[in-house]
């Protein structure tokens, strides 16, 4: 029964994408054949050499993801330290849950006028920045977590034992939080490789990313290079899945150690 | 052994501590001579945590000084005021291992790697802890958690040592070595401590000089006999229970035959 049911969750995952990978190879596949006739890496190719520029907006997609995600594990780090600290912790805590409780498009929409006053809509800076409240709120409500009892000990220990503050955070606090850090920087960089309804809101059309190209793939029909398309959206998150099941071991570790000391 | 300069009198004048509008501390004065340890007893909840934290900087107190020797601490970072505070809990920083653990507060101060070495090394000799370098906090006893602990704080020669309860979490056997443990390496290193326990054999043990504290005031003795002779020290009354056990008195030892055949 259970490897039953592991082959089923199994066929559930990896179908799809077997699918995908299919589609992008597949020159001719047409009905009822069970698989296509003739697999070749043609698609690619017209990808890349399409005078879309695809590269640069991989590229770009990518930047914009690694940049949100450093600002928000950064700026998140940091709240949620004074947040930790702070008299009314729980109702600032509830408040930074606002940006899920309502719908992307909605707060989009909110965000787009503010940022045609500000001259912000239309600009990659403002994309990133829209797609920052979402990342930053998702941060805080992750890394403050890490600020229990037992982190403020440390940390007044090492500020016993003479290190100064710049120490304590490069000494103590990030080595500290090392695996959750990652795993923030991970899941910030997620949403805003996946963001599609910000991209489409504030960029105006005018910031081309990797999820706006795969959906105008798929509205013009070609369900090939959509595949194609999607592969490389997917290739990022798998690949960091692999490093961060590594991170999600050594959280659990560090979890168990803490668990252990005490 | 360190110099007097190194390790100089502490001067605590009318310290006061308010935490939530509650008043702490009440003006708490006291002196703890060069190279000795006062040892401090009360019962939970009297201030004595309140009172080691505000010597330490870790909290910010009303109004009073601190001074040791010449030199005004209190309006220095805790970072800068040499003193060591040692929570009850023996935390070890669970990503060093206990060689990093112990060199901590010599690294921050940029000594040179073979100075580094070589004082770790010694501390860990007079530690009974040589041959565990590389173990992690984990892997090692409370005793020798506690030990590592010590070592930490001693090896970085501070002008204070604070001691908040720090075997109260240890059996008997262990609570016994380490407080010899500590005995003999303030001695031979010229420590000038601050103890605080609600255990009276401990303070016994390991004072020098002796204060009381209860509700948030100090009364500093003049010498042990002064301590031993007060009788809200509890020490005549622990005296005459264990002079009552010894000499065979069946209602304190509970060896008479009723007991005997209950």
């Amino acid at each position: 029964m259970r490897r039953a049911l592991a082959w089923i969750l199994s066929g559930m995952l990896v179908l799809p994408l077997v699918l995908l990978v299919l589609l992008s190879l597949a020159r001719h596949w047409t009905w009822p054949a069970l698989l296509p006739a003739d697999l070749q890496l043609r698609q690619w190719r017209d990808l890349f050499a399409d005078a879309n520029g695809l590269g640069t907006v991989v590229l770009r997609s990518l930047g914009m993801g690694i940049g949100v995600a450093v600002a928000a594990t950064a700026l998140g780090f940091a709240s949620s330290r004074s947040l930790a600290r702070h008299a009314r912790q729980g109702r600032l805590l509830a408040l930074l849950h606002l940006p899920f409780a309502v719908s992307p498009v909605v707060l989009g929409v909110s965000l787009l006028y503010a940022f045609l006053r500000l001259h912000l809509a239309g600009h990659l800076l403002g994309v990133m920045l829209a797609q920052l409240v979402f990342a930053y709120a998702y941060a805080v409500i992750l890394l403050s977590g890490f600020w229990n009892p037992r982190a403020r000990s440390l940390e007044e220990l090492a500020s016993s034992l003479g290190a100064g503050r710049r120490q304590v955070w490069l000494h103590v606090l990030m080595p500290l939080a090392r695996p959750l850090l990652g795993v923030c920087l991970f899941q910030t960089f997620l949403i805003s490789w996946f963001d599609y309804a910000l991209v489409l809101l504030i960029g105006s059309g005018q910031v081309a990313t990797l999820t706006i190209t795969l959906y105008q793939y798929f509205s013009s029909g070609d369900i090939r290079l959509a595949a194609t398309c999607a592969l490389l959206l997917l290739a990022p998150p798998l690949l960091a899945l692999g490093l961060n099941q590594q991170l999600l071991s050594a959280t659990i570790v560090t979890h168990l150690e803490a668990h252990d000391d005490d | 052994m360190t110099t007097d300069a190194s390790s100089p009198t502490l001067r605590v004048d009318r310290l006061g501590v308010q935490l939530g509008g509650q008043v702490i501390l009440h003006d708490v004065s006291f002196v703890v001579d060069v190279h000795t340890t006062m040892a401090v007893i009360g019962a939970s909840g009297c201030g004595k945590t309140t009172l080691l934290r505000a010597i330490a900087g870790l909290l910010t107190p009303a109004h009073g000084e601190v001074k040791l020797g010449a030199r005004r601490v209190d309006l220095l970072a805790p970072n800068r005021r040499g003193i060591v505070y040692l929570n009850q809990e023996p935390l070890l920083f669970p990503h060093l291992d206990l060689f990093e653990n112990i060199a901590f507060g010599l690294r921050l101060r940029r000594l040179p790697e073979r100075q580094v070495r070589e004082r770790v090394a010694e501390m860990l000799v007079q530690l009974e802890l040589d041959g565990m370098e590389r173990r992690h906090a984990h892997a090692l006893s409370g005793g020798q958690r506690q030990r590592a602990a010590f070592g930490r704080a001693l090896v970085v020669e501070p002008a204070l040592l604070l001691l908040d309860e720090p075997f109260s979490n240890l059996d008997p056997d262990t609570r016994t070595s380490m407080q010899d443990l500590f005995k003999q390496l303030a001695r031979r290193r010229g420590i000038t401590a601050l103890l605080v326990t609600h255990d009276l054999k401990e303070s016994m043990r390991m004072g020098d000089s002796f204060a009381m504290m209860r509700g948030g005031r100090v009364h500093a003795y003049a010498d042990r006999k002064a301590f031993c002779a007060d009788p809200a020290s509890g020490v005549e009354r622990e005296a005459a229970f264990w002079q009552a056990f010894t000499s065979g008195d069946a209602q304190v030892s509970g060896c008479d035959a009723r007991t005997a055949d209950s």
